[in-house]
């Protein structure tokens, strides 16, 4: 909410993400840290921005077919296997530019995906869900059993390079990532305020009456999974070419339930919740490692490496406590914070 | 036809269990209308207190089952006073998603407690095995199957001929219309948490003997989902037959087609039958067809 007194007196000043210069200078400063980063920050930071602009990219898939199309979907560590799968065959074996693969990767990916919202002509809520847990374990059996690849052992495909230059680091591939990241956040941030992304919201709303107004429904549905696909492609890609190993024990149903958890937590049907959600969740982790050993030095009963099933409890016992007292998730506390500072001193 | 039945025989016995799973979710679903989750995990519980009590306790077989059944209606009624009932009214999407929270809550619980070992107590209640048709059956999974059957008739009877029974079948026909009729639909909503915690023990204390406990052992809730989605949600006599059919099924085509894939198809055929069914028939062999209007 903005004050009284605040007009827009341009279609371009409504239609803005950046309405004023204070904004345009808070984003240009973040993008500039952003990108100066590696020059001063630790290895263990860097990983960390890695590993978390991955996962961003994921669950903004995952917003869109689930926070703003409303289908709720348990495969997105199967379709990200899928473009990491893809896009390490395409460079390792086919000898292809890795700034080819990323993208065949994403549409592969997508196009399956097209499969996973085949079903969701006749279903549904909560049978879509299991009909997304299908398809994953089936995805996920089929890939070590076939011999493209790599069967059980997995594929070790080769760092991304431009000339001469080879993205082999953290440090040198964290460009590509944070890159590819941004532009996938626009990207998403621009579609949902498109026709296709309003539509996605009236589906989500009432799918009947969506129909009735003339969205075209099935359409939209297998659109949205085609979207969401195409992300945790491009995702699975990026992870292939920055661990440089994929194996199937890295994409399993545990972390799919945990991007629906950071969805959650973030709040659905909002683009900043991707980040908080993911960022919150990832934070939280950190801290059980941290505090796991020290727990485990005061309770010796607990175990000696407790740190994994605790984070997995915590990270359930926080998704419940989100669901009860705030089900809309921190972007709806981002919310009343913004409206607050901007209306201070006054209440509304 | 010796080869099949050594594998549908096998097959029978653990879809009893399955069935009994989806037996806990069904009921849970016909009342609330929410879908549980978090059904894999009372099950697994419901195995370990029992293995508590048989094999750390030192207790005898009667005794332990009490105990299991007692602690498992205990955290299914603290499941659903603590964490669905500040949901109802919400959407049934939410309640979806709480318990694959509460899975989530009490799985790294579960596996705190095992540290990675595998618990077992299926050579303390060996109590041998016979042949029929000459395919050897164990005497345990031939009277786990009886207990299957004898539940599932309690919960027939239970549903027929008590008051709280027709209750239930009320509250899962219209939440407002039974609570004028005098019927305290959060009293029904608590009372079918314990009674399907109990059967997911129930469940619990079988295929552990199976499979012992181990950290897969939750995901057998999945297994129940979608033993429940074919057998129709709604549906107790399809969650039976449902379940039967899985469990003959999986055996059946890992038996004879692993040779020729290269093994574990038993994990995925069940995968692969939820798929079909829901594109072919989303509601289940029973379930009741539900027409929506906007």
């Amino acid at each position: 909410m903005r004050p009284c007194g605040t007009f827009d007196e341009r279609y371009g000043q409504d239609m803005a993400i950046f309405r004023i210069k204070r904004h345009w200078g808070l984003l240009i400063g973040a993008l500039v840290l952003l990108y100066i980063f590696p020059l001063f920050g630790s290895y263990y930071f860097i990983s960390l921005i890695n590993h978390l602009s991955i996962t961003i990219i994921i669950v903004l898939g995952l917003q869109l077919v689930s926070g703003y199309c409303g289908q709720i979907s348990f495969g997105q560590a199967a379709f990200m296997a899928i473009g990491a799968y893809t896009s390490a065959i395409l460079t390792g074996k086919a000898g292809l530019s890795f700034f080819i693969a990323l993208p065949i990767s994403g549409i592969v990916a997508g196009l399956i995906g097209l499969g996973g919202g085949a079903p969701s002509l006749r279903i549904k809520g909560f049978y879509l869900a299991m009909a997304t847990i299908a398809i994953h374990f089936v995805v996920m059996w089929l890939i070590p059993h076939l011999e493209i690849t790599g069967k059980t052992q997995g594929l070790h495909p080769p760092a991304p390079q431009i000339g001469s230059f080879v993205f082999d680091s953290d440090e040198r591939i964290y460009y590509i990532i944070i890159t590819v990241m941004l532009l996938m956040a626009y990207g998403a941030r621009n579609m949902v305020r498109t026709r296709i992304g309003r539509a996605f919201v009236a589906i989500r709303d009432n799918d009947l009456a969506a129909e009735v107004m003339g969205i075209e429904l099935y359409r939209y549905k297998l659109l949205a999974f085609f979207i969401s696909c195409f992300y945790a492609g491009i995702a699975g890609s990026l992870w292939a070419h920055w661990i440089q190993v994929v194996h199937p024990e890295q994409f399993t149903l545990l972390h799919a339930l945990n991007y629906i958890g950071m969805l959650i937590i973030g709040g659905g049907g909002s683009i900043p919740g991707v980040f908080f959600g993911v960022i919150f969740l990832r934070l939280l982790e950190e801290g059980v490692m941290f505090a796991a050993p020290l727990l485990a030095a005061v309770f010796p009963w607990i175990g000696i490496h407790p740190a994994a099933s605790m984070s997995v409890s915590v990270f359930g016992i926080v998704l419940i406590i989100f669901l009860i007292f705030e089900p809309r998730g921190l972007a709806h506390r981002w919310e009343i914070f913004k409206s607050s500072y901007r209306l201070y001193p006054f209440s509304h | 036809m010796k080869e099949f039945l050594q594998l549908a025989i096998p097959g029978l016995m653990i879809g009893g269990l399955y069935s009994l799973v989806a037996a806990g979710i069904v009921l849970v679903y016909k009342s609330t209308r929410v879908v549980s989750l978090a059904h894999g995990q009372l099950l697994a519980f419901g195995g370990l207190f029992f293995w508590v009590g048989l094999v750390v306790l030192h207790l005898p077989l009667p005794v332990s089952i009490l105990l299991a059944l007692i602690c498992s209606t205990l955290m299914g009624w603290l499941v659903e006073r603590l964490t669905l009932r500040p949901l109802i009214g919400q959407p049934l999407i939410s309640a979806f998603l709480m318990t694959f929270a509460i899975f989530m809550a009490l799985d790294g619980v579960f596996q705190l407690i095992l540290k990675g070992e595998s618990k077992t107590y299926a050579t303390l209640l060996s109590l041998g095995e016979f042949e029929m048709m000459s395919v050897p059956i164990r005497v345990v999974q031939l009277i786990s199957f009886g207990v299957v059957l004898f539940v599932f008739l309690f919960l027939a009877l239970f549903f027929r001929f008590t008051k709280t029974g027709l209750g239930m079948r009320a509250t899962a026909e219209d939440h407002q219309l039974s609570q004028s009729t005098g019927i305290n639909v959060r009293t029904i909503f608590s009372l079918i948490w314990i009674i399907s915690a109990a059967v997911a023990s129930v469940a619990g204390m079988g295929t552990a003997y199976v499979m012992d406990i181990h950290f897969p052992l939750p995901y057998i809730g999945i297994k129940g989902l979608i033993v429940a989605l074919f057998g129709g949600l709604d549906s107790l006599p399809g969650a039976l037959l449902a379940g039967l059919i899985l469990g003959v099924l999986e055996n059946v085509f890992a038996g004879y087609l692993d040779p020729l894939v290269g093994g574990g198809l038993k994990d995925v055929a069940a995968y692969v039958l939820l798929l079909i069914i829901l594109l072919i028939k989303p509601y289940g062999l029973f379930g009741l067809k539900r027409i929506e209007r906007v």
